[in-house]
């Protein structure tokens, strides 16, 4: 192909793709396998990397060890193997907007209301703080929703190739 | 009514904190290489900087402003931005732990955001009331994270294209930036008339 020609790709773009992510097993109990994610190569190198725990003291161990998840045990997976998990990309999608669209639509709209009603911003600030613990308390029931649904479950894709990594 | 509206489009999109400010350019460059985690970023700051600028409103109102503390601001506004952040964190964990899994690698990042700390600071010049400071905040993180879905959306498509080798990865991406930055000039023509 020479530079300056279109480029036409038979990939679908509307069908629903999965964010991948390598995790390696470290507990299997029964049918089910612990994993915990890996970070990217890029991780420690980054500006921000102090900040974000993936440097410094004692940090990366106990981020990674919060993030650890659970994964059905169907494939015979071992203590230490790699393997790529992933999940759908809408899924992101639905869990972010869980989480934080659903409390900043109630705290907006209890403060707009309190504004248009009292008039004060004290007033507004309660109503705000009102609203904002009505969300939180929504978005808790929306992801037990979304958890009852398994949809925020990751899914085992294939066992990772000694030399792949996340990025 | 009417100003607020004109207060969040003006955030939005007249004064964009990502195109028309120039801040928040490190997640723009560093985490629009795919649509979802553009999302997972945009929600996560939009969160985090209305609330944060909710708490530095009150900071600065009852506490800096009355007893003069004025140049301590920029200290006291990391620290509520960083306790915000970990408060978010602490609340989604709470909220649903399979839910932290997915989005609590965003958060951290944003304490480093600029835009959070630019926009608490621009409230403050601003000298709003406090339903008009919290929606001048959410506006502007709306347009910050309009910029980042649709710049993930373009690099995305760059992916796929045909880049002479000198500008295929960054290079390509901040002339692509700067074609949006004067797309979003546009708008600008929106306040003058």
């Amino acid at each position: 192909m020479t530079v300056g020609e279109p480029v036409y790709s038979t990939e679908d773009f509307s069908a629903p793709a999965m964010v991948e992510g390598t995790a390696h097993v470290v507990a299997v109990e029964g049918n089910m396998a612990w994993l915990v994610p890996e970070t990217g190569s890029s991780c420690g190198g980054c500006a921000s990397a102090s900040a974000c725990g993936s440097k410094g003291i004692g940090t990366t161990a106990s981020r990674l060890e919060a993030r650890r998840f659970q994964l059905v045990n169907d494939v015979g997976l071992r203590v230490g193997e790699r393997v790529v998990v992933g999940i759908r990309e809408n899924t992101l999608l639905r869990a972010s907007l869980t989480a934080y669209a659903i409390p900043l639509a109630t705290l907006l709209s209890a403060g707009a209301l309190a504004q248009w009603w009292f008039g004060s911003d004290l007033a507004t600030m309660l109503a705000m703080f009102a609203g904002l613990a009505l969300g939180l308390w929504l978005a808790r029931l929306g992801a037990g929703r979304l958890l009852v649904r398994g949809e925020l479950a990751p899914r085992f894709i294939r066992r990772a190739s000694p030399g792949e990594t996340c990025n | 009514m009417k100003e607020y509206i004109l207060l969040m489009i003006s955030a939005a999109l007249v004064n964009n904190v990502i195109l028309a400010r120039f801040l928040g350019l490190c997640s723009f460059m560093g985490v629009t290489t795919r649509i979802d985690t553009a999302v997972g970023m945009g929600m996560a700051t939009t969160f985090v900087i209305t609330v944060s600028s909710m708490a530095d409103w009150m900071v600065e109102t009852f506490l800096l402003q009355p007893y003069g503390l004025g140049y301590l601001r920029t200290v006291t506004f990391i620290l509520i931005i960083a306790a915000t952040v970990q408060f978010t964190e602490m609340i989604v964990k709470k909220v649903s732990p399979p839910l932290f899994q997915m989005l609590g690698i965003y958060l951290p990042l944003i304490t480093t955001n600029c835009a959070v700390l630019g926009v608490a600071l621009l409230l403050v010049e601003g000298k709003m009331n406090f339903i008009g400071a919290t929606l001048f905040a959410f506006a502007s993180s709306i347009g910050y994270s309009l910029v980042m879905v649709i710049f993930a959306g373009l690099r995305e498509r760059l992916a796929l294209a045909e880049i002479p080798r000198l500008f295929a990865g960054p290079p390509i991406g901040f002339i692509v930036a700067s074609l949006l930055a004067l797309a979003f000039m546009g708008f600008s023509g929106m306040s003058a008339g």
